[in-house]
């Protein structure tokens, strides 16, 4: 955001005020640029914008710069051209400065109007659609005969039944944790261990299911009867 | 509009409409945008074809509310900017976040003197610009690619593929031309300047 200058002489923008004071259509002469340093410092004694104040402390630089210029008395004779040429190096070469710093403004500002079109126009997003399903070429179907297969495998329990304590939280809380330690990710039989029960691969199930439906966690199935594989939803 | 003669492959009965149409269904289900060389091999036809191709199916865009925009050096299917509201409206975006002035003229540095150390932005800029240079390599929108061979070694950076999308550039021959001092001499038209390549090892830009 520009820095708006409020003096008698000038109210504006500072950077229009260099660009002016450049262009020569403000005699600096006129300008109490101490009094705009002085009412923007005090500005900051509650709140520094750092990136502000060093662009408004290079440009008040610039046009005391050039206002140091046009106060010193200029020699009528030119006596020794040797020892000026130095000064009308340096402003030559302050002009060069600004006018390309001028020359990046005025590209930024048609940069901006580019900006400002893009954010007009919507594509579909590239890749990781927040929106895409997640169960990407898997059906219900396919997914229930991964379930039957692994409850076949499961150990049946016969005997005495005692009461199980299977939390589909917890069962979450590691799928998860698998998952976080195979950033490729697991082929479904993999979540349900080889000795399982029937209890526990139905939680664990519901977990898997749970973490889909919340985006925690995709499915996908390269092809039809291929294995399906599960992975970490990207964040 | 039909395709100017002598773009059609010779002797190949090709079904140009449907071609067109072709094209059309792959802008669609791609994300991001489709490369001149992708279509080439998906539609099994000449680039000259493509280009003509895309040239039509643009023109049938027009009163319409899709668009084709060549950006980062592929075609792209987006929406129009007038019916921005309603797009937005649809998806609950808010109004995007534009970059601020001094990251937009630090960018504008960066894209027409690349590849340039962190001290050159500086110079041209007169302030220190370490933040917004990080902010910008956070955004992807500039990158590393690689060292000036002179005192220290600085970083050089350069601007990205997702700084053409965002700005919907073609390339960098795409952007705005500046009035007086024409900093593109340093660009040397993408390519790394000898005194200032990046050193071995390093991407090339």
């Amino acid at each position: 955001m520009p820095y708006i200058v409020k003096i008698p002489q000038f109210e504006g923008p500072l950077d229009e005020l260099l660009t002016l004071a450049q262009q020569g259509s403000v005699d600096l002469r006129e300008i109490p640029l101490a009094r705009i340093a002085e009412a923007y410092l005090a500005g900051t004694e509650h709140h520094v914008d750092l990136e502000e104040a060093t662009e408004v402390l290079w440009m008040l630089a610039a046009m005391i710069e050039m206002k140091s210029r046009l106060l010193v008395p200029k020699p009528d004779i030119p006596a020794e051209p040797l020892p000026l040429e130095e000064p009308s190096d340096l402003e030559a070469r302050l002009e060069e400065k600004l006018q390309e710093y001028r020359a990046f403004k005025e590209v930024a500002s048609a940069l901006r109007a580019l900006e400002d079109y893009q954010h007009r126009i919507f594509a579909r997003p590239p890749g990781d659609d927040p929106n895409a399903v997640f169960l990407e070429g898997v059906t219900l179907d396919d997914l229930f005969r991964a379930f039957q297969q692994v409850l076949e495998r499961a150990r049946e329990e016969v005997g005495e039944i005692t009461a199980e304590e299977v939390k589909v939280a917890e069962r979450m809380e590691a799928i998860l944790t698998l998952l976080a330690q195979h950033p490729q990710g697991v082929v479904f039989a993999d979540l349900f261990a080889a000795a399982a029960t029937k209890l526990q691969v139905i939680v664990t199930f519901l977990a898997l299911l749970e973490l889909i439906k919340n985006r925690r966690v995709r499915a996908q199935q390269p092809q039809t009867f291929a294995p399906i594989r599960v992975a970490l939803a990207a964040p | 509009m039909t395709i100017p003669n002598g773009l059609v492959p010779h002797g190949d009965d090709l079904n140009l409409d449907e071609l067109k149409r072709a094209a059309e269904s792959i802008l669609l289900v791609s994300g991001g945008p489709v490369t001149v060389d992708q279509l080439v091999e998906a539609l099994g036809v000449a680039p000259q074809t493509v280009h003509a191709l895309l040239w039509e199916l643009q023109q049938d865009y027009a009163g319409r509310g899709i668009q084709i925009q060549v950006v980062a050096g592929g075609f792209h299917l987006c929406t129009r900017p007038e019916l921005a509201s309603y797009v937005q409206r649809f998806l609950r975006l808010d109004h995007r976040e534009p970059l601020s002035q001094a990251a937009l003229e630090t960018l504008a540095i960066v894209a027409y003197r690349q590849p340039i150390t962190r001290a050159e932005i500086e110079a041209v800029r007169g302030v220190r610009s370490d933040h917004i240079i990080e902010r910008l390599l956070e955004r992807h929108l500039i990158r590393d690619v690689g060292r000036k061979q002179a005192l220290g070694r600085p970083i050089l950076y350069a601007t990205t593929e997702g700084f053409l999308r965002y700005f919907g550039l073609k390339d960098l021959g795409d952007l705005p031309v500046l009035e007086g001092t024409d900093p593109r001499g340093a660009l040397g038209g993408m390519t790394p300047t000898p005194h200032a390549s990046p050193a071995e090892g390093s991407e090339a830009v």
